[in-house]
């Protein structure tokens, strides 16, 4: 009793103590320059006695403020920063402010050498500060020196409305600059506007070429002309949405008529379309399942065995390391037979080679955190061996792989991806790596094809790597990266190759990968299908999308013969999409696509509950994994024959 | 005879106060993405609330290490996995919320708040990446800012305090390192070669035997395999086919480090070695070896100082050392394989250990009498449960 009695009086007088500490900070209202430093004194008093108790200084945001070791406060940033002071039993925060730097330069650019009364045209400008930083936060007052002549908006676009010299002036505080710019007579007396069709459906992508003319009917060629459109849509409680692009390129969403308008000044063009519906929409009826109501499923594989049968192999995710490999000769009669088990919880990925007889499933969650690849025998699908497992480097997890032409692509830790020789599957060696070298890289995916590896790198996008193809030299020894694209939101998660045959056009649709939708949480995905035109490797540009409301991708499936996509969308289901000819905007606005369906199963492990992971097409059928409910099996129906209604239920 | 009446009296008032209170703990489910709370009575152990933890239900994030701060006020959570960085994430004790999050580095693991500077020291664990200096977060858990990363070396482990609040301790598995960390300027202070630190020990002719415990020695000589050093001679192992990357490669491979509640020791558990070493923080010398089981992973002592509760992960099984006469009181096998994390009540009456399974096994707890010396029950969860803190005992 005596000792807890000790011991309560003990932690009752240094909470008392601790309670008179207190961190002094010489000067608390701080307000410093960008690039300034500044010594911060600090110490402890203890009821008001000055203590040698050590105090510790740290920024929240070490960007704009860094306090060094000796506390130092530099000052990199404009804007308010807490710091944080600590010591032994107590702590303080007071901020520092860094003010903005005085404005040294506006830069005015994209200055056109002509400028012709009536067509609009849009300056640049960049504001630097003192210290050299690019400002965003503040905008510069525009005018003009004449405004008969000419005006200028704050998105920095002049028009004129007269010939004539004027000055058009940017100022902030006391910095300002000048441009002099002469408004030219316009020439152009007229407009002649061409296109390459004259009609067609929703989604097709139309050519327009608007050509200025002067009085004699030369050419103007330096004169800017602007596109734009407008349109009816045929349902009046639609409306007649569609795309346009400055290069004359139009695309519309709805059917109904539309009328695109080329003009430069006071001189225009338009000329009028009907678009038809693309009344592309088939049925699709489901042939079989193979039903997996004991656990979640993962990916698929699909292939025909040298038996000439069909087979597919099925992972398994968050559950116990099995796979399964079903007989799909008979989609109507999907049967499992056979599975195996390894000491793992996830098996995220199955990849067959292309002769059937190598499976490579992927490991995460072993118990001995060892994870890595397992190499099967699938020459007999009905008794799968294995031939060995693999894990030197792929320790993380093996989220994703591929096989192509005996070499598996694996992941590891999803920062990189190793490259293995599995010609003899039962010593598999790995011959190279990559990965990339940027500031917090990642990867969640490979796919090749053609000697070409799609790798999916989140916010590095996607990555095109020569690993056999020869078109930068590399080899699955020598993997060398010729080509990327990235997008703002970083969600790059999946890319699949589509060389267009109808456009002769070479896309790499791109998938994200977003949870939760919006602020839900719950099992709603987000995330789209981006439709990236790498035609020109070196300039590739994004140029239409496939996204789902309420629901985000996953991965897919491309059939290059009939240029259809199969998208499995999570909560969404499995969609497949017409991708025929020139891929421009909003895809499902235009009634791209065929047909879905949501394989829900009041028996599934979820029951009623769409959660599809993956699609592949094989042998006319779609068969696709739903981690809920297992294998499925589905026909997309033949495009009816026109003015035929069918209905069923 | 008095005194008998009074003990008799003192063990019936003290079985009706332990039975009358309830211990909680929080474990993670690291492949169920979710975090347990588990009560015990005194009898029964049983999950009470399961949480959801991560934004990704398309993706494992792998909760793995967990701690509550001093205060008990909150509970802190560090998810694995990410693109490709972790995140530390704050929770309110109780209504188990979200307060919080803050991104770290690769595979954030272990833990713990100092009760003095009040920040929090995370340790990066890096477990699947190259053999290279990893680094220790420094978190200001008011703003959740991540403050400072201190590098220390490859694939650090455990994450424990100092009693007084002021030294931060991990271990390097891989390089196999002890780091003692200054908790207030966040500088390295001092590592110690664990490796060496062991062999010092092994090598009887340079020891002072009257400083031994043999009563130790004489239990394990009743265990020879274990006593079999040879295993470790490194001399007779192929080094040049393993992939080191030009750092050393540790065969002592630490796992975690937990200091003496009230003296300046701590002890490390050597993984590979299956051993613990108790260090002398003053001297910085190892100054007692427990040859243990299989795989030593996880460590806690007592609040009272008296034991020492070891995860024998391969072994499956757990150890409870006197830390006084440095005897094996017991060696308890768990529930299932691959026994993970130990956290001890404040009253140092018991011992929760987590024990991750294998494929789809239920993760589980087993909770340990530490004065019977017996498992008393065991509390299922999800799949793998592995990071382990004590909340709070109530009545």
């Amino acid at each position: 009793m005596k000792r807890l009695l000790v011991t309560v009086l003990f932690v009752l007088l240094s909470t008392g103590l601790q309670a008179q500490k207190k961190i002094v900070i010489s000067a608390e209202d701080i307000t410093l320059e960008v690039g300034e430093k500044l010594p911060l004194e600090a110490y402890v008093t203890n009821n008001g006695e000055k203590t040698e108790d050590r105090v510790r200084l740290f920024s929240r945001d070490k960007k704009k403020v860094f306090i060094d070791s000796v506390g130092v406060a530099h000052a990199f940033l404009p804007g308010k920063v807490t710091i944080l002071a600590i010591t032994a039993g107590a702590r303080h925060s007071f901020d520092i402010t860094v003010n903005a730097p005085a404005i040294s330069e506006i830069k005015i650019g994209n200055i056109p050498e002509r400028i012709y009364k009536g067509s609009p045209v849009q300056f640049n400008y960049t504001v630097i500060d003192k210290a050299g930083l690019t400002r965003k936060d503040v905008r510069p007052q525009l005018s003009s020196s004449n405004e008969k002549i000419a005006t200028i908006d704050p998105f920095g676009y002049v028009h004129s409305t007269r010939e004539g010299e004027v000055t058009i002036t940017a100022r902030l505080d006391e910095i300002e600059n000048t441009v002099r710019i002469n408004i030219l007579k316009n020439p152009v007396s007229n407009i002649e506007l061409e296109v390459d069709n004259g009609e067609g459906r929703t989604g097709d992508v139309f050519h327009f070429k608007a050509t200025a003319l002067d009085d004699n009917g030369n050419a103007v060629v330096q004169i800017p002309i602007r596109y734009s459109f407008n349109g009816i849509a045929d349902d009046v409680s639609t409306t007649a949405s569609g795309l346009i692009r400055q290069d004359g390129s139009f695309v519309a969403d709805k059917a109904g008529i539309y009328t695109v308008i080329a003009s430069a000044g006071v001189a225009s063009a338009q000329k009028t379309l009907r678009i038809s519906p693309r009344n592309i929409q088939r049925k699709i009826k489901t042939v079989g399942q193979g039903m997996v109501s004991e656990k979640f499923t993962s990916d698929l594989w699909v292939w025909e065995g040298e038996d000439g049968r069909d087979y597919a192999v099925t992972g398994t995710w968050s559950a116990d390391g099995t796979a399964y490999f079903w007989d799909v000769t008979d989609p109507s009669n999907i049967s499992r037979i056979d599975s195996i088990q390894v000491d793992a919880r996830t098996v995220n990925d199955v990849k067959v080679s292309e002769d059937g007889n190598v499976t490579v499933i992927s490991r995460e969650g072993a118990s001995n955190r060892k994870n890595g690849l397992v190499i099967l025998d699938t020459s007999n699908p009905r008794d799968v061996k294995i031939h060995a497992t693999y894990d030197k480097n792929l320790t993380g997890g093996v989220h994703n792989v591929f096989i192509d032409k005996g070499y598996v692509y694996a992941l590891s830790a999803g920062q990189k991806y190793y490259i293995i020789d599995i010609k003899d599957p039962k010593n598999p060696v790995a011959v190279s790596k990559f990965e990339l070298d940027t500031p917090g890289h990642s990867i969640h995916d490979v796919w090749v094809q053609d000697g070409i590896a799609y790798s999916s790198n989140w916010s590095d996008g996607i990555q095109l790597v020569d690993v056999g193809n020869g078109i930068a030299g590399g080899s699955p020894e020598n993997p060398v990266q010729f080509a990327s694209y990235t997008y703002p939101s970083g969600d790059n998660h999946a890319a699949f190759p589509f060389k267009s045959k109808s456009t002769g056009k070479f896309y790499v649709i791109g998938g994200d990968e977003v949870f939760p939708y919006a602020e839900n949480g719950s099992y709603l995905a987000g995330g789209y299908l981006h439709m990236i035109d790498f035609t020109d490797l070196d300039n590739p540009q994004e140029v239409a999308r496939f996204e789902i409301p309420f629901a985000g991708s996953h991965n897919y499936w491309v059939d290059e013969e009939t240029e259809t996509l199969y998208a499995t969308f999570y909560n969404g289901g499995v969609r497949v999409v017409d991708i025929s000819g020139e891929l421009m905007g909003d895809l499902l606005a235009q009634g791209r696509e065929i047909t879905f369906f949501m394989p829900g199963d009041p028996n599934g492990f979820i029951p009623n509950m769409p959660q599809t992971w993956g699609a592949q097409l094989h042998k006319g059928h779609l068969f696709y994994s739903d981690m809920h409910s297992g294998l499925w099996a589905s026909k997309v129906e033949p495009p009816k024959a026109e003015n035929v209604k069918i209905k069923t239920k | 005879m008095k005194r008998i009446v009074l003990s008799v009296i003192f063990a019936a008032l003290f079985s009706v106060t332990a039975l009358s209170q309830n211990y909680y703990v929080y474990v993670t489910a690291e492949s169920e993405d979710e975090v347990s709370v588990i009560k015990f009575d005194g009898k029964k152990a049983e999950t009470i609330k399961n949480i959801q933890v991560g934004v990704w239900p398309q993706e494992i994030e792998g909760p793995h290490g967990i701690t509550v701060d001093p205060s008990g006020e909150y509970w802190y959570l560090s998810l694995a996995h990410g693109n490709p960085y972790g995140r530390l994430y704050k929770y309110k004790t109780g209504t188990d919320e979200v307060v919080g999050s803050v991104e770290l580095g690769l595979f954030p693991a272990s833990m713990q708040i100092s009760p003095v500077t009040g920040l929090l020291y995370c340790v990066n664990f890096n477990l699947h990446g190259d053999m290279v200096p990893s680094t220790v977060s420094v978190v200001d858990v008011e703003s959740m800012t991540e403050l400072d990363q201190i590098t220390t070396g490859a694939m650090p482990h455990g994450s424990r305090i100092s009693s007084d609040g002021m030294k931060h301790y991990s271990v390097a598995m891989m390089s196999g390192e002890l780091f003692e960390i200054d908790a207030f300027n966040l500088k390295v202070a001092r590592t110690l070669d664990l490796d060496e630190a062991s062999k010092g020990l092994v090598d009887h002719s340079t020891m002072d035997h009257s400083k031994m415990d043999h009563s130790a020695m004489d239990k394990k000589e009743e265990k020879p395999k274990e006593m079999d050093h040879s295993k470790m001679d490194h001399s007779k192992m192929d080094h040049s086919k393993m992939d080191m990357g030009g750092m050393k490669h540790s065969a002592f491979k630490p796992t975690w480090v937990s200091p003496h509640p009230s003296k300046d020791l701590v002890y490390v558990a050597g993984n590979g070695a299956a051993e613990v070493l108790e260090i002398d923080t003053k001297t910085w010398k190892a100054t007692r070896k427990f040859i243990t089981d299989k795989g030593p992973y996880n460590i806690d002592l007592s609040p009272d100082g008296k034991y020492m509760v070891v995860s024998y992960k391969t072994a499956a099984k757990t150890g409870i050392w006197d830390l006084e006469t440095g005897k094996e009181l017991a060696s308890l096998d768990n529930s299932q394989k691959v026994t993970h994390g130990v956290a001890i009540s404040s009253d140092s009456r018991y011992a929760f250990v987590s024990v991750e399974g294998k494929n789809d096994d239920p993760g589980m707890v087993d909770v340990i009498d530490l004065k019977t010396l017996k498992v008393v029950d065991t509390a299922y969860l999800g799949k793998q449960a592995g990071g382990i803190a004590f909340w709070k005992v109530e009545d």
